[in-house]
C-alpha cells in the first residue's frame, strides 16, 4: 500500500470543509422540498376548492332549498367550475411537463390550421360565467378583430396561453369592468397580434417583465386573490416561445395589455 | 321564526353562493364582506348574531398594516373575539396547519373544514350554536 504524506491536521481540514458544503447542499435540497410542498398543497387547494363548491351546489339542488329560476343560475355557475377546474388541470400538467422539459417535446402535436377569433369566442364563452360574478364583461368586437389569417399551432398548448391570460384578466380585473379581445394582421412582419386589455391592479415598469418569471405573484395580486401559483404566464410565455411567438405586458391609458403574437400562416 | 343575521367573511365567490343560498332558505338574513376591513366595518354598523371568517382573506387597505392575506381570518377571530365577545363565530375555511387551528380553537371558536363538510351539517352546527337545537329543518320544511 502506498503511503500519504497529508498531515493530519490537514485532513482534518478537508473534512471539516466538506462537511460544511454537505450541510450547505443539505439545506439547499430541504428549501427545494420545502418549495415542492407547499406548490403541491397549492394545486390540490386549487383543484379541490371548485371541486367543493360544485358539492355544495348540488346538495342545494338535491335538496331542494333553491327555485327552479335559481337552479338555471346554480347549474351556470357549476359549468364554470368545472371549468376552471379544467383549465387549473391543464395548467398543472404542462407545469410539470414544462419542470422535466423545456421544450415540451413530449407534448409536441401535429400543427394545426387555428382561426384565432374563433378560438377566442369559445374562451370568452367558457370564462363569462365567472366573470359575470363580479359584472365584469368579456368583449370582442367582431370590427376590432381580423378574421384572417390563421396560425399554424398546437391547438390545445395555445389555447392555455389564452386562457391563462383570461384566466388572469377575470381574476385581477376591478368589478363592474370589461376586459376587451382585439386581433391584428401585421401583413410587413407576417404576424398575428391578439390583445387582451382589461382594467384592475395597475401595471408597474418593474413587474412588467418579472409577470413571466416562473412563479412570481405580485403583493397586490396575493392580496386580491390569495391562492395562485403564479405560473399561469409562466407557462404562456414558454409556450408561445415553441411557437417562434412572444408574450409581452404593457400599461396603456390606465390599462394592462397582454400582446400575444405569432406567426401567420401564408396561403 | 329565524331572523337572525349572519355575516359571512369570505372572498371566494365558489363558495359564498352556495352557503347564501342554504342560509337563505333555513329563513336567515345574510351579510358579506369580501375583505377583514369590510367585516369589521359590517360589524360596527349592523347587529350580527354570527359571523363565519375564512382565513386566506384579503385584509383591505386599512388592516394592511396589521395583517396579511395569509392570516387575515386569524386577525379578525382575535378582534371579534375582543370586541364582540357575544356575537357566535365559526371559522370556516380549507386551511389544514394544525397550529393556526388550535389558536382559532384556543379562542373559544369552532373551526369548520369549508366544502369538505356537508352543507347539512353546517346548517345543523350554525343552528344549534343560534337556538341550541341541533337539526336542520330541512325535513320540517319540506312536511309543510
Amino acid at each position: 500500500m502506498q503511503k500519504t504524506d497529508i498531515p493530519q491536521s490537514d485532513l482534518l481540514q478537508k473534512v471539516l470543509q466538506l462537511e460544511k458544503e454537505n450541510s450547505k447542499l443539505r439545506k439547499q435540497l430541504e428549501q427545494v422540498e420545502k418549495a415542492k410542498i407547499e406548490y403541491l398543497q397549492n394545486v390540490s387547494h386549487q383543484l379541490v376548492a371548485p371541486l367543493n363548491a360544485m358539492k355544495w351546489h348540488i346538495e342545494n339542488l338535491t335538496e331542494q332549498r333553491i327555485s327552479i329560476e335559481r337552479a338555471r343560475k346554480v347549474l351556470r355557475s357549476i359549468y364554470s367550475q368545472a371549468t376552471i377546474a379544467v383549465h387549473l388541470a391543464k395548467n398543472f400538467r404542462l407545469m410539470s411537463n414544462l419542470e422535466g422539459d423545456q421544450s415540451l417535446v413530449s407534448l409536441k402535436e401535429p400543427l394545426q390550421e387555428i382561426n384565432l377569433q374563433r378560438l377566442l369566442v369559445n374562451l370568452a364563452d367558457d370564462f363569462q360565467p365567472l366573470a359575470w360574478e363580479q359584472s365584469i364583461k368579456i368583449v370582442m368586437v367582431d370590427e376590432k378583430f381580423d378574421r384572417s389569417p390563421s396560425v399554424l399551432a398546437i391547438k390545445p398548448l395555445i389555447s392555455q396561453v389564452f386562457s391563462n391570460i383570461i384566466e388572469n384578466a377575470v381574476k385581477y380585473s376591478d368589478g363592474d369592468s370589461i376586459i376587451s379581445l382585439t386581433g391584428k394582421y401585421m401583413q410587413s412582419s407576417n404576424l398575428f397580434a391578439v390583445s387582451i386589455a382589461n382594467r384592475g391592479i395597475p401595471l408597474t415598469k418593474e413587474h412588467q417583465e418579472k409577470l413571466f418569471t416562473r412563479g412570481f405573484r405580485s403583493e397586490e395580486a396575493k392580496s386580491k386573490y390569495p391562492p395562485g401559483t403564479g405560473f399561469g404566464l409562466y407557462i404562456a410565455k414558454k409556450i408561445a416561445e415553441i411557437h417562434k411567438g412572444a408574450i409581452q405586458a404593457e400599461a396603456i391609458d390606465g390599462q394592462v395589455v397582454f400582446t400575444v403574437t405569432l406567426p401567420a400562416k401564408v396561403s | 321564526m329565524n331572523t337572525k343575521t349572519i355575516l359571512l367573511i369570505d372572498d371566494e365567490q365558489n363558495f359564498l353562493e352556495p352557503l347564501t343560498d342554504a342560509l337563505q332558505y333555513e329563513g336567515y338574513k345574510v351579510l358579506k364582506a369580501r375583505t377583514g376591513q369590510e367585516a369589521l366595518q359590517i360589524l360596527e354598523k349592523e347587529k350580527v348574531d354570527l359571523v363565519t371568517i375564512d382565513i386566506m382573506l384579503d385584509p383591505g387597505k386599512n388592516l394592511k398594516e396589521q395583517t396579511n392575506s395569509h392570516a387575515t381570518g386569524l386577525f379578525l377571530c382575535k378582534e371579534i373575539r375582543r370586541k364582540y365577545p357575544t356575537v357566535s363565530a365559526f371559522c370556516l375555511s380549507v386551511i389544514s396547519e394544525i397550529e393556526t387551528i388550535q389558536k382559532i380553537e384556543s379562542l373559544g371558536i369552532k373551526f369548520i373544514r369549508k366544502g369538505e363538510t356537508s352543507l347539512r351539517k353546517v346548517l345543523e352546527l350554525l343552528r344549534s350554536e343560534l337556538t341550541g337545537i341541533a337539526f336542520s329543518t330541512d325535513y320540517l320544511k319540506k312536511k309543510e
